[in-house]
């Protein structure tokens, strides 16, 4: 068979189905990749360096700014990650809220995805009714937080305040309407001919190679793995609650689209017991003055679910006020550059983008 | 849990030149601390022999005081569900570690970044010459002594007309003929 002249084409850095700027120059035959490289460098902003040179605390306003769509469970994994290096115990409803908060932001990311997935397939209403029921949950963080994307709630020593007034009732009131709203999404996406053919078989990553290749969250759990940071190494008060890790084997965007959608409903069932199980109480313990908060030379390292899989981070003193190094892990930076470059080849040129957004693929975690 | 934390350490002992180790009973952690060149096959050992097939992460850290990077891989074994950081430092002033992506494919994309932002080098690592960093000429932004401030005067100029843009108070109290408040004036360069 004649073999085709490979042709160069870039896709992106702007990308339907992702959050942030990146580019995979493919090398193309035809409709079909045979080659694939991640290039990034358009989001850079240094986070990492610029925390060396502020102290505990004022690094902290900086961590939701890793990853845009999900923020919360980077929040939480360095104020998780301070308070083992500095001794910290934080009080019992504080670390249900965080569940609480941390379950709304995987609902919100979910949504987001739903959103992408459509999106990425020439879906577009499913953006339109899924970013449309994210709001609802913006408006259940700005009631909590006064912020609706970036929080910076859950902070080193606890979470900044209690519930306001009625909050518990609105959050319920919240959860039965998306509850009810998922059978639509079910009618328009999940049960839509359309998106089964355009998924099934298509981003097949090879179950046999996740865990090498580092792999985690729904793509891992698509491939027939069940693991789950929030049980296999859990944290706050995931130990104390009742949810299931649901499995697939198909490993291709079908099977981690069904992946989330279970999860998603998991996440209503966690909220749900947050909200009956709370424990009264404090919300923070009393950390030192932050102009003079100094933090014994060691290291601790903090691992956080997030909706791509687990996030971690990396924080070391060297007995100063200010950390020695600060070093974000997130899914993407395996999901979208070894593992997407492997998966992409073979696939025809139309499915990029579904395929990017099913590995959960997010740019402002590969470069911080 | 301190018995199989010990247990693990003891293996490893028993077979690499183990230089010091820490034990974390509470958070399921052992450290363990070896001379750089036994990393590979400690590496490979802890992976294929003992079940820590999940890298977590790999790190760099910049002991520039004691002329070291440290360099730390994070490591999880899903059935005994315990974390081992394997642990080493090399010279600072020249930084070579082994490139083991054919351990971890990912760490490929490790070893980029940390060449590009420490000037750590991987002898053999294939891969693209640039990462994050475009075109860049400077010193490795990531270590301790890199400049800044000094870097962007040396290297960017001020847009024409916006030299005095550069602290927002300075120029909104010229434009509105108002002092700085003393409370902010501490703040302004």
């Amino acid at each position: 068979m004649k073999r085709e002249k490979a042709t160069t084409l870039y896709i992106g850095p702007q990308h339907p189905g992702i959050t942030g700027n990146m580019m995979v120059r493919l090398k193309v035959e035809g409709d079909t990749i045979v080659g694939a490289r991640t290039e990034v460098g358009y989001l850079h902003r240094a986070f990492e360096k610029l925390v060396e040179r502020r102290n505990w605390v004022q690094s902290f306003t900086m961590m939701c700014r890793f990853c845009v769509p999900e923020p919360d469970p980077v929040e939480e994994s360095y104020a998780r990650a301070v308070e083992m290096l500095d001794n910290i115990e934080i009080p019992e409803r504080a670390k249900w809220i965080r569940v609480l908060v941390l379950e709304l932001a995987r609902i919100s990311s979910l949504l987001l995805w739903h959103a992408g997935q459509g999106h990425s397939l020439g879906l577009y209403t499913m953006g339109q009714w899924s970013v449309g029921d994210r709001n609802y949950i913006l408006d259940l963080f700005e009631d909590l937080t006064g912020a609706r994307i970036y929080h910076m709630f859950i902070w080193p020593g606890g979470v900044r305040r209690d519930f306001p007034k009625g909050f518990e009732d609105k959050v319920l009131k919240t959860m039965d309407y998306l509850e009810k709203r998922l059978e639509d999404y079910d009618n328009l996406l999940f049960e839509n001919s359309i998106f089964q053919k355009r998924t099934q078989g298509v981003g097949y990553v090879n179950p046999e190679k996740v865990i090498e290749h580092g792999v985690v969250g729904p793509v891992l759990r698509g491939s027939g793995i069940k693991s789950d940071i929030r049980i296999d190494d859990p944290y706050e008060v995931y130990d104390k609650l009742k949810f299931e890790v649901p499995t697939q084997t198909g490993s291709d965007i079908w099977a981690r689209a069904l992946v989330r959608r279970v999860e998603i409903r998991q996440s209503i069932r966690i909220i749900r017991q947050v909200i009956e199980k709370i424990p009264k109480g404090d919300v923070y313990t009393k950390v030192p003055n932050p102009q003079k908060w100094k933090i014994a030379r060691g290291d601790a390292f903090a691992r956080t679910e997030s909706v791509r899989g687990e996030v971690g981070m990396y924080v070391a003193s060297d007995g100063g006020a200010k950390p020695r190094r600060v070093h974000f892990r997130g899914a993407a930076y395996v999901h979208a550059v070894t593992l997407l470059e492997e998966v992409l080849i073979g696939q025809n040129i139309a499915d990029v983008s579904a395929i990017m957004n099913s590995l959960g693929t997010c740019p402002p975690e590969i470069e911080r | 849990m301190e018995t199989l934390l010990e247990k693990i350490k003891d293996r490893v002992n028993a077979n690499f030149d183990l230089k010091d180790y820490k034990i974390y009973t509470d958070l399921k952690r052992v450290d363990l601390f070896f001379n750089k060149e036994h990393i590979p096959s400690v590496l490979l050992y802890l992976k294929e022999q003992m079940g820590f097939r999940h890298l977590m992460h790999m790190s760099v850290v910049d002991w520039i005081e004691e002329g070291e990077f440290e360099i730390i891989f994070f490591l999880w074994a899903p059935k005994e569900k315990v974390k081992i950081f394997v642990k080493t430092r090399i010279d600072r002033d020249n930084p070579v570690m082994e490139n083991m992506d054919n351990i971890w494919p990912q760490l490929n994309t490790y070893e980029r970044e940390f060449k590009e932002m420490y000037g750590i080098e991987f002898p053999g690592l294939v891969a693209p010459e640039e990462f994050i960093l475009e075109s860049w000429s400077g010193p490795p932004p990531m270590r301790r002594d890199f400049e800044t401030d000094k870097y962007a005067k040396d290297n960017f100029a001020t847009r024409p007309g916006r030299e005095d843009a550069q602290d927002v108070r300075e120029t909104i109290a010229k434009r509105s003929g108002e002092d700085i408040p003393d409370f902010a004036k501490k703040y302004s360069r």
